[in-house]
């Protein structure tokens, strides 16, 4: 049979189209592609409230029972999974309104909301890895930023999925530290121009070519984030001694104040004194 | 020159798959998997040789054939590694090599003349790509092929009147019927109108896939085509 250009290309599109015939979710468009299938938003016709329906190319029943281990306020809970009458596997979840990371990179947020960011994403990998699942796929494209601030990853991989080449770990099998490199990653795109020495030290750690060489896990890197906010040294750099004694002159200036007013009176009054 | 056809050719039918040309086939690849081969390929290799080298019709046709003739006397399938490209690429590289070999021969013997390249039709004479014109023909010949196997599998299974509507409605131009019209016509419920459609569609992703799955290497690359075929 012959076929004209625009009938393929509606097959195309009819075929793609998930078969929600016999769930209770009813389709509205297409929210996005991930590494494993199609992500729609839908409404959930008993509730009356819009939900998120992931739709697999090819059986992959693992990933929701995968996520659905991950009861972590960063991790989108999953509402119900199954399989359409056409044969794929889908699981409906929250609907999150926000926006992906490198959208929201693209609004100059400040250095301290990037860090929260950052800090919010270990904070859910480090979860997983405790629970002994890992990412495979940590992008920008797979965080989201709500609209309150709340911050979620999403695409959580199977072991079908090889991971984004821009952010895929360089060794072949992937394990915990692979999901560290593409935190490292994450952590340099979210990092504003000219970062500070310390946090460049830290995405570099954790972006390592060999895996030995990286943080061992997500806490020590998120350790060496909080050692950075609160002033102190960070593992990942051996800073020089002006930048150590300009550090120490921020964290102490009111004491550095004192102590320059009192040597100034000290000085004063010695000088008084002799004339 | 003389006009492209529906299918490539005055007699208006490409050669149908030459069974005898597949004998030679043995191994990984049988007759059958052959004859899928070249009958999703044909026309995408055809309109690539075209558009490259600028072929008329019954030149490209012949080139066309030659390449296959080639592939199955050369077993040339069983050179493909599914790690470096998927077996699409595989077979679009192939032709471009020998389509370039057999035009720079012809050459040869000319002494040094020129390869005569003519001039396109406008149908053909467009900004697309050779390459892009071999995946478009390429997806055309995968969607036609299940579309007859649909057609064969309504007809086996008494469900013309499914495949009717399916036709009606997602086989026609920009102005198809509305559900209500066809219901109307076909003397059915609105209701079994969409359960028609949601069924064809069904059947026909599954026969998508099983025309891809004959011409894949296996789980991996049929994945990774579907993808792309559906994205």
């Amino acid at each position: 049979m012959e076929l004209t250009d625009s009938t393929v290309d509606r097959l195309r599109h009819v075929v793609a189209l998930p078969d929600l015939t016999g769930t209770r979710y009813e389709l509205e468009s297409q929210i996005g592609r991930g590494g494993t299938g199609v992500v729609y938003a839908a409404r959930d016709r008993q509730l009356n409230r819009p939900v998120a329906v992931k739709v697999f190319d090819f059986p992959l029943p693992g990933e929701a029972q995968l996520i659905a281990q991950l009861e972590h306020p960063a991790v989108v809970p999953i509402y119900e999974s199954g399989t359409l009458a056409d044969g794929r596997s889908f699981y409906a979840m929250k609907r999150v309104v926000g926006e992906p990371l490198d959208r929201y990179v693209a609004k100059s947020p400040s250095l301290a909301e990037r860090l929260r960011v950052i800090r919010r994403v270990g904070e859910a990998l480090a979860f997983a890895h405790s629970r002994g699942v890992i990412h495979r796929d940590l992008k920008p494209q797979n965080v989201m930023v709500g609209e309150f601030g709340q911050v979620y990853v999403m695409d959580w991989g199977v072991d079908a999925v090889a991971g984004t080449p821009a952010f895929r770990a360089p060794e072949p099998e992937l394990d915990q530290r692979s999901d560290i490199y593409a935190l490292g990653l994450l952590f340099q795109f979210l990092l504003p121009k000219a970062p500070p020495h310390a946090l460049r030290a830290i995405a570099n750690k954790a972006t390592r070519r060999d895996p030995d060489d990286r943080y061992p896990t997500v806490y020590e890197f998120l350790a060496d984030i909080e050692r950075f906010q609160e002033g102190l040294p960070v593992e990942a750099w051996s800073e020089p001694f002006w930048h150590r004694a300009r550090r120490f002159g921020s964290r102490n200036a009111l004491l550095l104040w004192l102590f320059a007013a009192y040597a100034s009176v000290k000085f004063l009054l010695f000088f008084l004194r002799s004339v | 020159m003389d006009s492209d056809t529906g299918i490539g050719g005055p007699a208006g039918k490409f050669p149908s798959t030459d069974l005898s040309l597949l004998a030679a086939v043995n191994g990984e690849l049988s007759q059958l998997a052959l004859g899928q081969v070249v009958s999703l390929y044909w026309k995408p290799v055809y309109c690539f040789i075209r558009l490259k080298f600028r072929k008329n019709n019954e030149d490209a046709k012949d080139l066309t054939q030659s390449f296959f003739t080639m592939a199955v006397q050369r077993d040339f399938f069983r050179g493909f590694d599914p790690r470096r490209a998927p077996f699409r690429t595989y077979v679009r590289m192939a032709i471009d090599r020998f389509a370039a070999n057999q035009l720079a021969a012809q050459k040869r013997q000319k002494r040094g003349g020129d390869v005569e390249f003519e001039q396109l039709d406008e149908n053909l004479a467009s900004t697309e790509s050779p390459e892009q014109a071999f995946e478009r023909e390429w997806r055309r010949q995968l969607f036609a092929l299940a579309v007859d196997d649909l057609r064969a599998h309504c007809l086996v299974s008494k469900k013309t009147l499914q495949f009717d509507v399916f036709e009606a409605y997602d086989l026609t131009g920009p102005e198809r019927p509305s559900y209500s019209e066809l219901a109307a016509r076909h003397r059915i419920p609105e209701t079994s109108v969409t359960n028609y459609l949601a069924w064809a569609r069904r059947m026909l992703r599954a026969f998508v896939t099983q025309q891809l799955r004959s011409v894949t290497s296996g789980e991996g690359e049929l994945r990774k085509e579907l993808r792309r075929l559906w994205s």
